[in-house]
């Protein structure tokens, strides 16, 4: 009853990944190249707009994780310990989690662009006297308007990551620590943290790993130069000259490999975890 | 080293009364437990002396200080949980140590206490091992050593065996003990079990139903209940009725002189104990009753009898009695322990 | 702690969330609103006219082709899907973490990385450009989220029920019918919701294997940004999210804030 699953998932992800990977190494029967080569390979890595856009993305893809994993940790604290009996928080705290990424980022540039809602604001403040001076949050160099619809979208899912271990086991934990005459510092660094690390470091991963291959959002609201990595290698496939397809795959698939690469290295948080018996 | 007051406890889920008018004091040394079945209040008064709850009305007060407004932190009394939730993230020692880093000690003073400590309480060797390595009753065990370490003034106890299985439970009883007349540390321990609270401590508190019934002695509360419900909480259930005149208890089952008592006529309450009551085939005694049921229960025999409209439950180590039998029982009028009027 | 932290921090979290559905609405509902304005200068329904009128017949037919693609989608991963959570969650057999591993890749990898690798074979299968191929490609990572969701359902599905129908004489059929679809339910749904919201926000997979052939609202929401049209954008956007917001309603009215983590 599991082959029809595995067999499906098994011909369209693996076949995906294969053929991707054979297109990549120059095998393509079907237009005459039948040769391996890895020159598609170490064009892209040497290519200096790969070098580029693998250190946006990076970038990008750490820097909201880490802004969300602070502002998670804090909502998670003010969830349990300030806002404990408002449901209509909860309710609406969770909103962001099923909501495409690509509304988030419609959004964004209605209220960030050079004509939209805060600049509008701005200017009735007399900040600003015209749409040009207003600084350039899409579309711009610090990819401020992707780290913002990322950081919105992904708060509530490390949040919540966060408060299955709090309420479970955090709380009792906490309680001992009082007892055991440590203050609300101390609480927080000795006893709060190592609890939760596990879940907020395995969410982290699975944030970072999804921001890293994401499309749509750089789409929108990425500068045309460098571009995000996912972006540049979709411009190569697409691209008119047939010869830059592969090179597209090619990093398609360095990014699958940091993709899958900070998956493992979250699932074995989540056993040495589970080892010690954080259960999570 | 220090006592603990509880005065006019008074304590509240929101709007629903838990604990009421409930009064104790723990003298230095002492080891009081707070007995009562499950839901009675007791883990949450021991939750209040430790600062994890506030008390609606009343006053706590360590060593003669008092501590409603004081944080757990920096209250001088530790308690030990009904499971022992330890630190999962660090191992043995680091758990022991825990109080004692955040009060800012390390190093070489820390060394010295934990090992004192894990001596005392059985755990020697295992410093470096980590908690899911650790059998139930180790765990137990640090958890105590944990807060034994910091010499609190006084130590709260929450039901720490419940979760062991029988013979572990006896040996951690024997441990607790000993280490309790060794330190001498104040101890207020929680426990529905009756068995334990006789056998450990000094002095039993009763709780039933949010309020203090009784304090005194283990044989104070078995043999001279203040009432008809602290007798049945410890398994009297033959309750007799009677009058005094002239400080005399007089009732169909005998007499009782009760010169403490005043008044004339009041009908009083009184209980006698299953296995106080004598009983006998022949016509040794005087009072005639006839055998409903027995049940053998091993060492003792239990027999239901029915006397004159009331009756007894009978503890008594022969075994010869039989269903329907007529029997002669007799109520020692020394054993008989007639309940103060209200 | 005080509660008047708990309110600010409460109005806070709402304001942030809600702000930019506040823009969405705005804009969807202005039929002029130019700079620097704080408010339109005229309301009006232009643009959701435009979208649901047959002006923009591109888009109604757009907003059926997700939901057609999603609905498909969602049910063939629950079909197979439900199977296979059963056996993975009741039995227990050697190569379950590798199954494991070979399932979650999928749901992780980018779909950026899988469609630009199947898409040549899919021209050569006839797939490209065509409503099964897109279908196909959206399941390569619904399937294996549906299965884990059925996993996680069965995981805590106590099978002893379906014994003591069968004693009391029950067939296989109705067995399933009576008493395991019911009390799975609600996770069968949770798993078609998910892989319907996870077929219905795909845009590059669609758009490489669909080849401009199928085309889903996501696409033509990129195409409104394009052409600036910022009021028919946001009414699209709104309807966008519309199917998200069901999902969360009924996630968060029968099974509570966990599950919802499993969304990505």
């Amino acid at each position: 009853m599991v082959t029809p699953a595995l067999a499906v998932v098994t011909a369209l992800f693996g076949g995906g990944l294969v053929l991707g990977l054979a297109q990549s190494l120059g095998f393509v029967p079907a237009v005459g190249m039948d040769s391996l080569t890895v020159t598609h390979f170490t064009n892209v890595l040497g290519d200096p707009d790969f070098i580029d856009s693998l250190l946006l993305t990076l970038y990008i893809s750490g820097t909201s994780t880490a802004v969300a994993a602070v502002i998670s940790t804090a909502m998670a604290l003010i969830l349990v310990f300030v806002a404990q009996k408002n449901r209509l928080v909860h309710f609406v705290f969770q909103i962001p989690l099923t909501v495409p990424h690509l509304v988030i980022a419609v959004a964004v540039v209605f209220m960030l662009a050079p004509t939209g809602l805060v600049s509008r604001m701005a200017i009735k403040l007399g900040i600003i006297d015209s749409s040009a001076s207003f600084p350039l949050l899409i579309n711009d160099r610090c990819g401020i308007g992707i780290l913002l619809t990322y950081v919105w979208k992904e708060i509530p899912f490390i949040t919540l990551m966060i408060l299955a271990v709090l309420r479970r086991s955090g709380m009792q934990l906490l309680d001992v620590g009082r007892t055991l005459k440590a203050n609300s510092w101390q609480r927080f660094r000795y006893i709060t943290l190592p609890t939760i690390f596990p879940s907020l470091g395995a969410a982290c991963l699975i944030v970072f790993a999804y921001t890293f291959g994401a499309f749509e959002v750089p789409f929108l609201l990425g500068q045309t130069y460098p571009m995000m990595l996912p972006v540049w290698a979709y411009k190569n496939y697409s691209d008119v000259d047939l010869l830059a397809r592969p090179e597209g795959i090619a990093a398609g698939l360095v990014i699958a490999g940091v993709v899958i690469a900070a998956i493992a290295i979250s699932q074995a948080l989540t056993q040495a975890a589970r080892r010690r018996g954080v259960v999570l | 080293m220090g006592d603990l007051i509880l005065i006019n406890l008074d304590i509240r889920y929101g709007r629903e009364p838990i604990v009421q008018d409930f009064n104790l004091e723990v003298r230095d040394g002492e080891m009081v437990s707070l007995l009562g079945p499950s839901g009675a209040g007791k883990t949450t008064v021991l939750k209040a002396v430790a600062g994890l709850i506030h008390p609606q009305k009343g006053d706590i007060i360590i060593d003669g200080q008092p501590v409603q407004d004081l944080p757990p932190e920096k209250r001088n009394a530790v308690m030990v949980f009904q499971k022992p939730l330890l630190f999962p993230f660090m191992d043995v020692e680091q758990n022991i140590g825990f109080g004692l880093r955040m009060k800012g000690w390390y190093g070489l003073k820390i060394r010295k206490q934990i090992e004192e400590i894990m001596e005392l309480t059985q755990l020697t060797g295992l410093g470096k091992r980590k908690v899911h390595e650790l059998s139930g009753g180790q765990q137990q065990r640090v958890s105590l050593a944990r807060a034994l370490v910091l010499k609190p003034s006084v130590l709260l106890l929450d039901e720490p065996l419940s979760n062991l299985d029988a013979n572990l439970r006896q040996r951690m009883r024997e441990l607790i003990q000993d280490i309790q007349a060794e330190t001498h540390i104040t101890t207020l321990f929680v426990t529905h079990d009756q068995t334990e609270a006789l056998m450990i401590s000094h002095r039993v508190s009763l709780l039933l139903n949010g309020r203090l019934r009784q304090v005194g002695t283990p044989q104070d509360l078995f043999y001279r209940p203040s009432d008809p419900e602290v007798a049945r909480f410890f398994g009297g259930c033959n309750f007799i009725q009677g009058k005094v005149k002239d400080g005399v208890f007089q009732s169909d089952f005998g007499h009782v002189p009760a010169p403490e008592i005043n008044g004339n006529g009041h009908l009083l309450t009184a209980t006698i104990r299953p296995e106080d009551i004598l009983i006998s085939s022949d016509s040794t005694f005087e009072v005639e009753a006839e055998i409903e049921k027995t049940n053998f229960e091993g060492s003792t025999t239990r027999i239901w009898v029915k006397c004159q409209n009331t009756r007894f439950v009978i503890l008594t180590s022969e075994s010869k009695f039989f269903c329907g039998q007529s029997v002669r029982i007799h109520l020692p009028s020394e054993k008989i322990r007639i309940f103060p009027s209200e | 702690m005080r509660s008047s932290h708990g309110t600010i921090a409460s109005a806070a979290v709402i304001t942030a969330v809600v702000l930019p559905f506040v823009g969405l609405m705005l804009w969807s509902f202005s039929n002029r609103w130019f700079y620097p304005d704080l408010w339109p200068q005229q309301w009006g329904l232009r643009a959701w006219d435009y979208v649901f009128g047959t002006a923009g017949s591109q888009i109604l037919t757009a907003l059926i082709q997700s939901l057609l693609v999603a609905s498909v989608t969602a049910v063939i991963s629950v079909i197979i899907g439900v199977p296979a959570g059963r056996v993975l969650g009741l039995y227990e057999f050697r190569g379950k973490n590798l199954i494991s591993v070979v399932l979650i890749l999928p749901v992780i990898v980018p779909p950026l990385c899988v469609a630009m690798g199947l898409h040549l074979w899919f021209i050569k299968m006839g797939l490209a450009g065509t409503f099964l191929g897109v279908v196909l490609v959206h399941l390569t990572f619904c399937l294996p989220y549906s299965v884990f969701v059925m996993w996680g359902v069965f995981s805590n599905y106590n099978p002893d029920y379906e014994d003591q129908a069968r004693s009391l004489g029950a067939s296989s059929s109705k067995i399933i019918l009576r008493i395991m679809l019911p009390m799975t339910f609600p996770g069968i749904v949770v798993a078609g919701l998910f892989s319907f919201l996870l077929s219905w926000s795909q845009y590059l997979s669609t758009l490489i294997i669909g080849g401009g052939r199928i085309t889903t609202l996501p696409i033509i929401l990129f195409a409104l940004m394009g052409s600036g049209d910022r009021p028919v954008a946001a009414a699209v956007s709104l309807v966008f999210v519309v199917p998200a917001f069901f999902a969360l309603l009924f996630s968060a009215r029968y099974l509570g804030g966990r599950s919802i983590t499993g969304v990505r």
